[in-house]
């Protein structure tokens, strides 16, 4: 009795590490951004208030896709199909329904429960590289259709989206305001962050991971792997389409080019680069990406050459990414910390 | 009687015959495809842009004043070099990590990516429209079709052809099927496994550069010219079975002809995403294919 006591207490402390390191990053990432805020606020800036924006709302994409590859092992080649999928439903809303924010984004929500369990009933008949290969088909078949479905823009998209207010109760924040939507972006993305955080720290979130580490052995246990990986499917798909959801709200518009292979291709770059199974990655890597890709935009618009080199050069050398090379270490940090004290 | 004839001759035949050339060109890259996976289990996303790349290989040399012919032949053997040197360099340096499949996966998509921003930086991204070799059209049971697409027809069949003799008729290929069966009782016989790997992706690359020569004449050459090809080749090899030579073939064929046909009563546009409905319907009902995969029978 008293070996699995300590036993539990080692491994109670070794999580309360990795808990740490990971809360330490998240916390990073707010405080950068808000450093980021002060600063472009004081100068008055518009671009690249917009611009930081873009890489949160495309953050919660990339964490969509983290939520499947690195905690149950399912590579998604398609999540723009639910990215575009709540982009659409949004700006549709907002255009013909009502122009609002808690209207746009409980319908997406709702819509979104119906559209991913019956794409995941589809999709997770398929195991390993099938899983990836038959979401990459489900979202070329939706990016073909809205594509070449006049009714929606067709490949023009759906453009005079209205500028909307996003109303709190007792303030309203306006959508137009770069600041304002941007502040509303980032609280939106960190309460998409803790609660996938939060899940993953669940029993449930345990039972993500053995399916990750070994799918054959779950049944035996007396598990249904089956019903694990729906509702990672289906809470990943309302992840995408939530983030989806604020792009009409920033940018007035909603193309197909949001459903394509591009978009969903982006996202699992950002994972990689920021840390596949870290969650707080793929915060990270959309950030990097962004930065890139308007950094090297400026001098070439050949910046996919080196984006691509990046990617494989992290594939190869850096499989960890960003988040996976800098949590041990910070972990190890917060342990000599807690030691000492 | 004799307008149902007339129909099947003048509406039907001339689609028949279109979907025919651009299936054997599909099931050439499929082959490709397959047979790398059938064997190294990689799943090549930048596939397609090998056969763009052969492609433009085949305008640089004509533009130096190569014939077409001799690109046929010089194009294959350049792109098996690329391919051999791609595998060794690339792909063994994740190849036994316990992710291979998402690995080497993301590997040939960060690949991708690069190539076809190459293809803008080098070439520019206007498309290219190479003469035909063969121009002029015969008549063949009362309808016109053009010469290089019969030729086309012919000279992918003898391919195809030529892969199964391959594969299913030499020590060589025997050897690949060995290594696709158990990697490691072959390796354990003598064969020399790691060399097979290389030179089998090589030889999927080679045959995606030959497709890329063939097709040029028929449809321009451009920078994401790959991508638009590879999701109908995906597809073949999806239905197909993921590593099976003949259900590539047969996949293939009958892909096509449903494009084919169906676009006589639907509009073009939709007929890609029939296709994609097609390719999700097996991988649901069917995840193995139509045939058995590579060395397993």
């Amino acid at each position: 009795m008293a070996e699995l006591a300590v036993l539990r207490t080692a491994v109670e402390a070794g999580e309360r590490t990795v808990i740490g390191g990971q809360h330490l990053l998240a916390g990073s990432f707010v405080a950068l951004a808000l450093v980021f805020a002060a600063i472009a606020g004081a100068t008055g800036d518009t671009f690249f208030f917009r611009l930081a924006t873009e890489a949160l709302i495309f953050a919660g994409l990339a964490l969509s896709v983290d939520l499947l590859l690195g905690y149950t092992g399912l590579l998604s080649l398609g999540q723009a199909l639910f990215f575009g999928f709540g982009a659409y439903v949004s700006g549709l809303v907002l255009k013909h329904v009502a122009p609002s924010f808690w209207a746009a984004v409980g319908i997406t929500l709702a819509a979104t429960l119906v559209v991913g369990l019956v794409a995941g009933i589809i999709a997770i008949r398929a195991r390993g590289v099938y899983f990836a290969l038959i979401t990459f088909g489900l979202a070329q078949v939706a990016f073909k259709v809205v594509f070449n479905s006049r009714g929606i823009g067709g490949s023009d998209g759906i453009i005079g989206i209205p500028q909307i207010k996003v109303e709190f109760g007792l303030f309203a924040v306006d959508a137009q305001s770069p600041a304002g939507f941007f502040l509303v972006t980032l609280a939106f993305m960190m309460l998409l962050y803790g609660t996938c955080a939060y899940l993953m720290h669940t029993p449930f979130g345990r039972m993500l991971m053995a399916i990750r580490t070994n799918e054959s052995r779950v049944p035996f246990l007396g598990f249904s792997p089956w019903r694990a990986k729906l509702a990672a499917f289906v809470i990943a798909a309302v992840v995408a389409a939530l983030s989806g959801s604020l792009y009409p709200m920033l940018r007035g518009l909603v193309s197909p080019e949001l459903l394509a292979f591009q978009t969903s291709g982006n996202a699992v770059i950002m994972v990689v680069i920021g840390g596949v199974g870290t969650l707080v990655g793929a915060l990270y890597g959309s950030v990097v990406l962004t930065v890139l890709k308007s950094v090297i935009g400026t001098f070439t618009e050949h910046h996919l050459i080196i984006i691509g080199g990046l990617f494989m050069l992290s594939v190869i050398f850096f499989p960890k990414g960003l988040a996976g090379y800098a949590r041990p270490r910070l972990e190890r940090w917060l342990a000599r910390r807690t030691e000492r004290a | 009687m004799s307008e149902v004839i007339e129909t099947l001759q003048f509406v039907y035949a001339p689609q028949v015959v279109n979907g025919l050339a651009i299936g054997v060109a599909v099931i050439l890259m499929a082959l490709g495809l397959t047979i790398i996976f059938g064997l190294l289990d990689v799943i090549n996303m930048a596939h397609g842009e090998f056969y763009a790349l052969g492609a433009y290989l085949g305008i640089t040399l004509v533009a130096k004043g190569a014939s077409f012919w001799l690109c046929l032949a010089l194009v294959p053997v350049v792109m098996a070099a690329i391919g051999y040197l791609g595998e060794r360099s690339l792909i063994q340096r994740v190849f036994h990590s316990k992710d291979r499949h998402i690995l080497t996966l993301l590997l040939t998509f960060g690949l991708a990516i690069i190539a076809e921003d190459a293809f803008k930086l080098v070439y520019g991204p206007n498309p290219y429209k190479p003469e035909s070799p063969i121009p002029g059209a015969s008549e063949l049971l009362g309808i016109t079709l053009p010469n290089y697409r019969l030729f086309l027809i012919v000279a992918g069949a003898a391919i195809i052809v030529a892969v199964w003799l391959a594969v299913y008729r030499t020590s060589l290929g025997a050897m690949v099927r060995a290594a696709a069966f158990d990697s490691q009782m072959a390796s354990s016989l003598g064969v020399p496994v790691e060399k097979v790997y290389a030179g089998t992706f090589a030889f999927g690359v080679a045959l995606a550069g030959l497709s890329g020569v063939l097709l040029a004449p028929i449809y321009s050459v451009f920078p994401t010219m790959g991508k638009d090809f590879i999701l109908l080749a995906f597809s073949v090899v999806i239905v197909g079975g993921m590593g099976s030579i003949k259900g590539a073939v047969i996949a293939g064929l009958v892909l096509t002809q449903v494009q084919s046909i169906s676009s006589l009563y639907i509009s073009p546009v939709w007929s890609d995403p029939l296709v994609f409905g097609i390719m999700v319907l097996f991988l649901m009902v069917r995840p193995q294919g139509l045939a058995g995969r590579l060395g397993h029978g």
